[in-house]
């Protein structure tokens, strides 16, 4: 979400925090995800006052077969970046899902999204890394 | 327009179709992922999925935050609860049904709690009560308690006798005729409070032919008619009245049973 592991800190520390504080007073909330979704909050926070990226049209490409290849090959800090360089929510929907830890539903309920937006964002996401790794790793032309 | 809609809900949950199969679909999800298994497109998505989830889980989390998950899930499975359960639709649908069952089973059951042999003639009767007119009747001027010798002598009835309760009650009228099961039913009008008694044949035993015996008063209802019957030597008789047990009851000289 942050593309980077100080802020990322801060932001887990201060969430913590919250819920120590919530759990000490009896107030925690009886949602399942609440949590997460405060920790969404805080790294949407923390990048408020970052430089924000100017809004250019991403090029777009097709999902290929090779891109498993190309993906073995990124750098996870790149990756990292990448994805923290989408702007929000298409970047809480990446995130949230490339976490590999929510299904569809609870990541509606977190990103505060509804299945046809998380559903653009995510195949939107797709092209676009697509396109990325298509200019980072390009294959050699075949003649 | 339906049908367009239903394949966009469909490609939308095919793009978010979970990584891995630790992600427990729900139903529209596991649809949706069987119609499009096998799919180049669908294969290629979830190979690419896959290997960014791969390369995600190698970002290095900080050691100070990554001691708080080490082993554990980040979210911990969640268990079904009853909750959960109770509102699924189907769930809903067998609870209602068996709970409609079992009403209709318990109604059954109470209403059937009081019977005895010979109470389902016994409300036919109450029935045929609520229908008489006095002019139906021979116009008899005496005590209830005689009329058995006219039954006997002219109808050939026997044991068609109204007990010692009843027996001085001033007549109207009276008859004798048969039900739809050819049984011969004595009906007396009295006077008091416009009751009307009945005598009938008491239930047998279908196999050994035995008069199926009650102890004490029992009482029956029907469209607000009220009777208390009782059983002597193969004969019920049932004293009936437009009301409740209670404008009965001083009358009978045992307590309900």
């Amino acid at each position: 979400m942050l593309g980077d592991p100080r802020k990322a800190q801060e932001v887990f520390h201060a969430t913590l925090r919250e819920a120590a504080v919530r759990a000490a007073r009896g107030e925690l909330p009886s949602e399942p995800f609440w949590l997460f979704r405060d920790a969404r909050w805080r790294c949407l926070e923390a990048t408020k006052s970052d430089l924000q990226p100017e809004p250019v049209e991403m090029d777009e490409r097709d999902v290929a077969p090779k891109a498993e290849s190309q993906i073995q090959r990124l750098d996870p800090i790149q990756l990292a970046i990448w994805i923290s360089a989408a702007p929000d929510p298409q970047r809480s929907a990446l995130a949230l899902f490339y976490l590999d830890e929510f299904d569809y539903q609870e990541i509606l309920d977190i990103a505060e999204l509804k299945l046809s937006e998380l559903s653009r964002f995510l195949a939107k996401g797709r092209r676009q890394l697509q396109a990325w790794l298509d200019s980072k790793f390009p294959q050699p032309s075949k003649v | 327009m339906k049908l367009l809609s239903l394949m966009r809900r469909q490609r939308s949950l095919l793009n978010c179709a979970p990584i891995s199969a630790r992600q427990l679909a729900d139903r529209p999800m596991r649809s949706a992922i069987s119609r499009a298994d096998g799919s180049a497109e669908f294969v290629d998505q979830q190979n690419f999925d896959r290997a960014v989830a791969r390369v995600v889980r190698l970002i290095s989390i900080p050691a100070e935050s990554a001691e708080w998950f080490s082993e554990k899930d980040l979210v911990p499975v969640s268990k079904r609860t009853w909750k959960n359960t109770l509102r699924n639709p189907a769930v809903l649908a067998i609870s209602i049904a068996v709970v409609v069952i079992a009403g209709v089973f318990v109604f059954n059951f109470v209403s059937h709690l009081d019977d005895f042999p010979g109470s389902a003639t016994a409300r036919k009767l109450l029935g045929v009560a609520a229908s008489t007119r006095p002019l139906m009747l021979d116009p008899v001027n005496a005590e209830a308690g005689t009329l058995s010798d006219l039954f006997f002598m002219k109808h050939g009835l026997e044991h068609y006798d109204v007990p010692a309760e009843f027996a001085d009650f001033g007549t109207i009228g009276c008859r004798v005729f048969e039900d739809d099961e050819s049984r011969r039913i004595a009906q007396i009008w009295v006077s008091e409070k416009r009751m009307q008694f009945f005598l009938f044949p008491a239930e047998r035993d279908s196999k050994s032919g035995a008069v199926m015996r009650f102890p004490g008063w029992r009482y029956v209802h029907q469209e607000g008619w009220t009777g208390a019957v009782i059983e002597h030597s193969g004969v019920c008789f049932m004293a009936a009245v437009r009301g409740v047990d209670k404008d009965l009851q001083p009358y009978l000289s045992q307590p309900k049973e």
